[in-house]
Formats: structure tokens, sequence, C-alpha cells
């Protein structure tokens, strides 16, 4: 029991930065006035709702938010799982650090950087990736004003920029593998591919799923800091997300109230992936939070 | 069993710490919360109260000044919060919180300024904006035109008129009430002045036409008359190698994501076609011109046909690749940049482009030149250039909570003084080892005489043909003084030249005024409330219009399409309300 007291902090902390400020969805129902405060404001109810519904924007923002944050995932397991088994299989230490090292070093860069950094690579003038591609023989893309390629570029950057990252948790998961399982597949006459194949990865199925089913949760959130530092009116059309679009349409220009409508819905889809998720990974991952 | 004991006593202490730390780390943020959320004044002054112990609570008239003089003694605070340039240079020594400015206003009005935060100039429209939620404002900020309404209805800032008319200088009334009262009209709401305009009055944003010489010349073309020879002159910018090196890397005309703005943007050239739109990429997309039609009912300027023709005209040149292919995705330094690296040769501009971005180019490119020439039309029809500064953008406002309502007024009071009234070219530009530093861009507060600049420019001319300067102001002879060293061969001042000689930018800036070739939007009121709620998603669609028929990703007639889209999500309802308001001229 008095160990339980050890809670209470963490409790407090919950209940005044989490429940807290959920008092403030009211603000989605109200004509927000910041200095008039949250309950002296003219109240709307759902006025904000059918604002965002109405506007024209507003499907194309989500297909682009669910589109991008799929892929993003999707990107975001294949490439980490297939280099953490590709590392697994390199022998020489300081090689597999070095490799380690350098893939996990972008995750500490920050989009800023990052977007300027890329603005350079990839400009069809310029860039070294067009000249690349120029010398193949194709034609130049122009990636960051191509509304057709830009959510791919947002893809493939996110996992350029994260994988290292991912490739470490992977590892980890990896060196735990019982390495008794490996002498006794190498007794019954495996090769290092068919070890990989029914002792590494049947290993590591377990963590594979709980993290992606936990990501799901994530399915609105296609990253504001790198789309917001490589976006442009000319890809809005595929490039924009809902947070770029809310910060764009509300925070900017003071609209608190459609801004916390829209922080609102997406809470309540998060709510539901979330718990869809929790309940994949209880059935298929054996994940249990209680 | 005693261990046990002393373990759950020294668990049960920990916590007992663990929560004392996080309750008083919460209280401590929570206090800030509680200002905004329950908008409880205590909370909030006894915030802003930690800055002001020093200074007795008394009332102004007992320890400071009594009108537009005087000095406080013992010296107050008053706070304020800053927006800082990424491009500025400051001169050594000087720093946005201190510098020539606050150490006058320390010594010379008591009043010493501080910056209770400081952002980058991007930033600062956001800054300001949560700073309005949190309910703790400083004593005085400057906020734009949008939030100044905001304010005004949400009452939090105070009623300035008292203060104005006991405490503001003659020079700063008349800076109010120059051109048709319009600035002091505009911060007046209700009767009741509610802000000190920081701009308006003003056409310097009217656009002219930059050009290389030295390129004109090697492609053997002339100065332009109309717009058929800008776009000649583009087109053989583009190709016909005008900088000499052999190498097909030029572009003829230059601009940027922001589509409109006071360095490569479009206003000029759209002008050129008696097109007046206004809506930048980066803008509010409240800040709209409006035509009036013949029937006395207000148009929206960017949905005439003037407009699609223009558009028309600068997606062939994009496709004659007369544009900077990436011009959608790079910002005005950026662009700024291209034209300093010698990669573009024309821009259409306003008043500031000789002293950004191409200010030494005339020094550290040998041969290079800029001219500068008047918007040209394109047919028989007078050109009109666009202003969109008549009406103040950004006011400074006074919180309610402020002590000393009247500080800003004798900080303005200094600044005019300094830069209007009796010119000290100290609080305008220093040099330090060669290079030129501005100073008036430090000053926490700012304002401006308007008509000021092309007033100066003709003085100065005068004077350089009579030979007499004994007419001209301090101001003005500083300015004279620049263009004389200019001409004696300081490669530094052409900057100066540019604007005060004849045939510079404030002459030909002038002369649209005398001529009467300056647009104004017919509506003279602030944003509307439709405006407001829709102008950015508007806003965002017109800039993808036109960026995209520019870059040739959709043809020209989806113009029409975009523009009866407009009339239905919400452009109908801000016309109705434009031509309810009863503000249009």
């Amino acid at each position: 029991m008095p160990l339980h007291l050890m809670l209470v902090p963490g409790i407090i902390v919950v209940l005044l930065f989490s429940y807290g400020p959920m008092v403030g969805v009211v603000i989605a129902f109200e004509n927000f006035i910041p200095v008039k405060g949250m309950f002296r404001s003219e109240w709307v109810g759902l006025e904000h709702f059918k604002y965002i519904y109405h506007l024209s924007e507003t499907r194309e923002v989500l297909r682009n938010t669910v589109f991008i944050a799929l892929m993003k995932m999707i990107g975001g397991l294949v490439a980490p799982l297939v280099t953490a088994l590709l590392l697994n299989e390199v022998m020489k230490k300081y090689y597999k650090r070095a490799i380690q090292t350098i893939i996990y070093m972008p995750h500490f860069m920050s989009w800023v950087i990052m977007a300027g950094i890329l603005l350079d690579v990839l400009s069809p003038t310029s860039g070294i990736v067009n000249q690349f591609i120029a010398w193949l023989g194709f034609d130049k893309v122009f990636f960051l004003g191509n509304d057709k390629w830009f959510p791919y570029v947002l893809v493939v950057t996110d996992v350029l920029k994260e994988f290292g990252f991912g490739t470490v948790v992977y590892l980890a998961a990896i060196t735990a593998v019982n390495p008794s399982l490996y002498e006794a597949a190498v007794l019954d006459g495996a090769n290092r591919w068919k070890q990989t194949l029914h002792v590494t990865i049947p290993a590591i199925i377990p963590i594979t799923i709980l993290l992606t089913t936990l990501a799901l949760g994530n399915v609105l959130n296609a990253g504001f800091d790198q789309v917001f530092n490589l976006y442009n009116p000319s890809v809005y059309s595929t490039g924009d997300i809902l947070d770029t679009y809310v910060y764009r349409i509300g925070l900017a220009s003071a609209q608190y109230g459609v801004a916390t409508a829209v922080g609102l819905f997406k809470s309540a889809i998060s709510l539901v992936l979330i718990s869809l998720s929790y309940f994949l990974a209880y059935r298929f991952a054996n994940y249990r939070i209680f | 069993m005693v261990l046990k004991k002393a373990n759950a006593k020294r668990s049960a202490m920990l916590s007992l710490l663990l929560i004392m730390t996080t309750v008083t780390a919460c209280s401590n943020s929570n206090n800030g919360n509680n200002g905004s959320k329950s908008d409880t004044p205590s909370a909030s002054t006894s915030e802003s109260g930690d800055n002001k112990n020093e200074s007795p609570p008394a009332s102004p008239a007992a320890s400071g000044p009594s009108g537009p003089e005087g000095k406080y003694d013992p010296p107050i605070e008053v706070t304020t919060v800053r927006a800082v340039s990424a491009a500025a240079e400051l001169a050594p020594g000087e720093t946005f919180d201190e510098n020539i400015w606050t150490k006058t206003f320390e010594s010379d009005l008591g009043i010493k300024v501080k910056n209770l935060w400081k952002v980058n100039a991007e930033q600062y429209q956001n800054k300001i904006a949560v700073t309005m939620a949190s309910g703790d404002m400083p004593d005085f900020m400057n906020v734009d035109a949008q939030q100044f309404q905001i304010l005004v209805e949400a009452g939090t800032i105070a009623d300035l008129t008292d203060v104005y008319a006991k405490y503001a200088s003659d020079l700063t009334k008349s800076s109010f009430e120059g051109s048709n009262d319009l600035r002091l009209k505009a911060a007046t709401v209700n009767g009741k002045l509610m802000g000190i305009p920081a701009d308006g009055g003003e056409s310097a944003d009217t656009h002219l036409i930059y050009i290389r010489k030295d390129w004109l010349a090697n492609v053997g073309l002339q100065p332009p008359k109309t717009m058929d020879d800008v776009i000649k002159i583009a087109l053989a910018f583009t190709k016909n190698d005008p900088d000499k090196n052999g190498k097909n890397d030029t572009y003829g005309l230059s601009l940027d994501y922001n589509l409109f703005n006071g360095w490569s943007g479009l206003d000029g050239f759209f002008n050129g076609y008696h097109a007046y739109p206004f809506n930048p990429t980066k803008g509010t997309g409240t800040n709209l011109n409006f035509i009036k039609g013949s029937d006395g009912k207000v148009q929206w300027a960017d949905v005439q046909p003037e407009v699609k023709t223009a558009l028309g005209k600068l997606a062939d040149l994009f496709k004659q690749g007369a544009l900077y292919p990436e011009f959608s995705v790079i910002d005005g330094i950026k662009s700024g940049e291209l034209a300093t690296s010698g990669k573009v040769g024309m821009t259409f501009g306003s008043f500031f482009v000789p002293t950004w971005p191409i200010n030494n180019m005339y020094k550290d490119v040998p041969g290079s030149d800029w001219g500068i020439y008047p918007l040209v039309s394109s047919d028989d029809q007078p050109v009109l250039a666009q202003s969109t500064t008549g009406l103040p953008s950004h006011y400074f406002v006074v919180s309610k909570k402020s002590e000393h309502p009247e500080a800003p007024f004798l900080l303005l009071n200094t600044y005019m003084e300094k830069l209007y009234g009796h010119f000290d070219k100290n609080y305008h530009t220093v040099t330090v080892d060669g290079k030129d530093y501005g100073e008036f861009g430090l000053a926490p507060i700012n304002g401006g005489l308007p008509g000021n600049n092309p007033r100066a420019a003709v003085a100065i001319q005068a004077a350089k043909k009579s030979g007499d300067t004994s007419a001209l102001n301090d101001e003005q002879k500083s300015y004279f003084d620049q263009v004389a060293k200019f001409e004696a061969g300081d490669a530094t001042m052409w900057a100066a030249n540019k604007l005060w000689s004849e045939g510079g930018v404030f002459s030909l800036q002038g002369q649209y005024i005398d001529n009467h070739q300056v647009f104004t939007s017919a509506y003279v009121g602030n944003p509307t409330p439709t405006m407001v709620a829709k102008g950015p998603s508007l806003r965002d669609e017109e800039v993808k219009m036109m960026t995209s028929i520019i870059m040739g990703s959709k043809p020209l007639d989806s113009f029409d399409e975009w523009a009866a889209n407009w009339l239905a999500s919400g452009g109908q309802d801000i016309l109705n309300e434009v031509n309810a308001s009863g503000m249009v001229q």
C-alpha cells in the first residue's frame, strides 16, 4: 500500500496536464475571443464543425493526412526491419557500429535544417539528385513543387530521417533472441538465410506487430514539422495535412474556435484508433497494459 | 518488521516530496493559466506587477511630465515585445534591448523600455496571437489590423483619446492627421482613439520596374515603354545571354512564392494590365483590393478579367523560361540571392529595393547597375500603381492595465523629433568601418510623416540644381550629403543616390501621386467578419490558382472556375458586407 503512494505524483501530473486542459475543448463550440476567456465568449454550438465541413479543402486535407501517415507507417516499418536484419549479418563490429551511428544521426536533426538541405539537394536546376536523374537519361523532377511527387518526397525523407532510430529498436529485439535457437538450427543444417527466416524473423514478429498497431493511433499525425518546412502553395493539394491546414487558417489568423474544433475532431478519431490498435495488440501480440 | 516500517516511512516521505515539487511547479504555471482561463485580473496584475516593482504606483502627473515634454523622476519602466528581422545587421554594440533609442529614452524621458520577448519577424504575428490568448499583455505592443480589431472588441486595450490630446506633440499630431486624417480615422473606433497607427497614409509600396542597365545594353534594348517591351526584355534576358558568360543561366523576371511583395512581387506587372489583385501568400488574406463599379457597388479586384490577361502573359513567360522554374518553393531571401548572384536582371518592387537586396551590387559586382523605371501600361490608358498602405496595417496598442498609458506617446514624440523634427543622423544610420547600419529599426515604437520622402526628394533635387542647401532640413541635408558622396565616387552610397536623385525612387513615386496614378482600394474599413473567417482559406485557393496557372499545370481558363468558386464560397458575403459597410469611397 505505501508503495502505491508513489503513484500519486504521477496521477496529479496527469490530472493537471492531461485532464485539466480538456476543459479547453469548450472553445470548439464558442466564438472564442482570447481576452474574454473561455467562459465568457459567445456560444455558437456546432457552427465551427459545420464551417469546417463546408470548407472545400477539408476532405482533400483529410485524405492527404491519412495517405501520408499510412505511407510513413509502412515505410517506417519495412526500412528499419530490413536494415536491422542486414546489420545483424554484419560480422565486423566497428563496421556495424559505424553504420548504426551514421543512419541514426539524422534523427537528431530538426526539420528546419533538413528542409534547408533538401531544398538544395532536390532542386531541379542545381540539386545533386536531379543531376543524377539527368545523367541516367530521365527527365528532371521538381520534387518539392510537383504535387504528384510531393507526398512521396515526404514519405521518403521521413523514412530516411527516422529509420536509423527504428533500426536500433529492432536490433535490440534481435539481440534478445536465445542463441541456443541458432545452434539448434545450425545442427539441423540451416544456412544463414534459413536461420533468418525461421529463427530471427519469428522471434521479432511480436515487437513488430506491437509497434505497428500502436502507431495506428497516429494515423492523423502526418508530421507538422516536416510538412510545414517543406511545403508551398503549389503542393497544397496533395501535401497539406490537417495540422498545417489548421495552423494556416486557424492559429495564424487567430481563429481559435475553428482550430480547436479540428483538434477535437482529431482527438476523437485518434481515440477510436488507439482503442482499436490496443485491441489488435491485445489479440495478436499478447500486449497488456493492465 | 522494523525494516519494513522504515521502508514504508521512507517511501511515504519520498512521495510527499515528489508531490510537493510537482504541486509547486504546477501552481506556478497554473497562475499564468488562470489569467487566461477565468480572466481573473489579480493573477495577471501580480505578474505584470513584478516588472514594475521599482516604480512607484503613483499617478503619472505626480512624478512625470504633464504634457508632450518632461521627464519621469524617478524613472519608470514600460514593457513591450519585439519582432526581430532576420536580415537586419546591427551596428557593433547595439542590440534590440539596448541601443541609441533606449538609452535616449532613459536619459531624456526617464522611461526604461523593457522587451519581454523578442522573436523572428516571421513568427511575430503568431506569438502575438498567443500573447493575446494568455491575457498577459505588455504595456504596449505592435499588432496587425485584425488583432487590433479583436482587442478593441475584447476591451482589453486602453482608450487613448485623452492621453493623445494631452501628451502627443504637435509633430506627432500632424503625423496622425496627414493625408485626409486617414490614419487617425482608422485608429479611432466609436469616437475613441484605440491605437497608435504604426504605418499608413503612405503610398511607398507602389511598384517601380528595376532593370539591370548593363544587361539592357548587352542585349541592345531600350528601357520599356509598354508592357510588351517588358516582356521583350524579360525574354531577351533569358535567351540572349545578357551577362555574356556564354551560358544559358539567366532569368528575365524575378519572382518567388509570395507573388505579391515589395521585392520580386507581381503587383506592378498586374497594374500594367490595369489589374489590381493583392493577396500575398504569407499575408493575412484580409487586406483586399476593391473596385467601385459604375453602379456604385464594389467588385473584388482579383476576379476581374484583366487579372486573367496578365496571368496568361506570366504563364507564357514561365513557359519560355523567363521565370525561375522553382519560384513556387523559394522565398524572398532566396530570390534576392538569385538577383545578387547575377541570375536575374529585372524585378518589380517598391521603394526599398535599392536598400535591399541589391544594395551592394554596384560596389561588389563590376559593371552592374540597376536602373529604375516607372510602371508602363499595356495600352494607351495610363497605368495606375496600386498601394495598399493607405490604411495602417499595424497599430501600437496600450494595455488597459498599463500604469503609464501616456508613455508610448512620449516615446513617439521623441522618435518623431529625432527622425522628422530635427533630424539626427545617429538615430537613422550609423557607419562603422565603412559599413552602414540602420538604427531607426531598433526603436521600440515607430511612426511616420506621410509624404515625407517624396517631399524630401523634391527638396534635395532643387538644392542640387541651385547649389543652395539652406532650405533643407537636417534629414534632407544628410541625404543630400549621401548623394554628393556617391557622385564623388563613394560606391557604398549607391542606394542613397537611387532613392533621392532625379529619376530615383521617391521622384517616381512622387510623380505617381502628383499625376493621380495611385490605385487604392475602394473599401477603407477594417476586415469584415467573413474576411476574417474565410480570408485565409480563400487566399490559399487564390495562391494555388495563380501559381498553377503561371507554372502551366492548369489551363488559363481555370481562372473563371476559381472566380465563380470564390463568389460561392464566401466571396459574395464579403462583397455584401463591404457594400453595406458605408466605408466605400
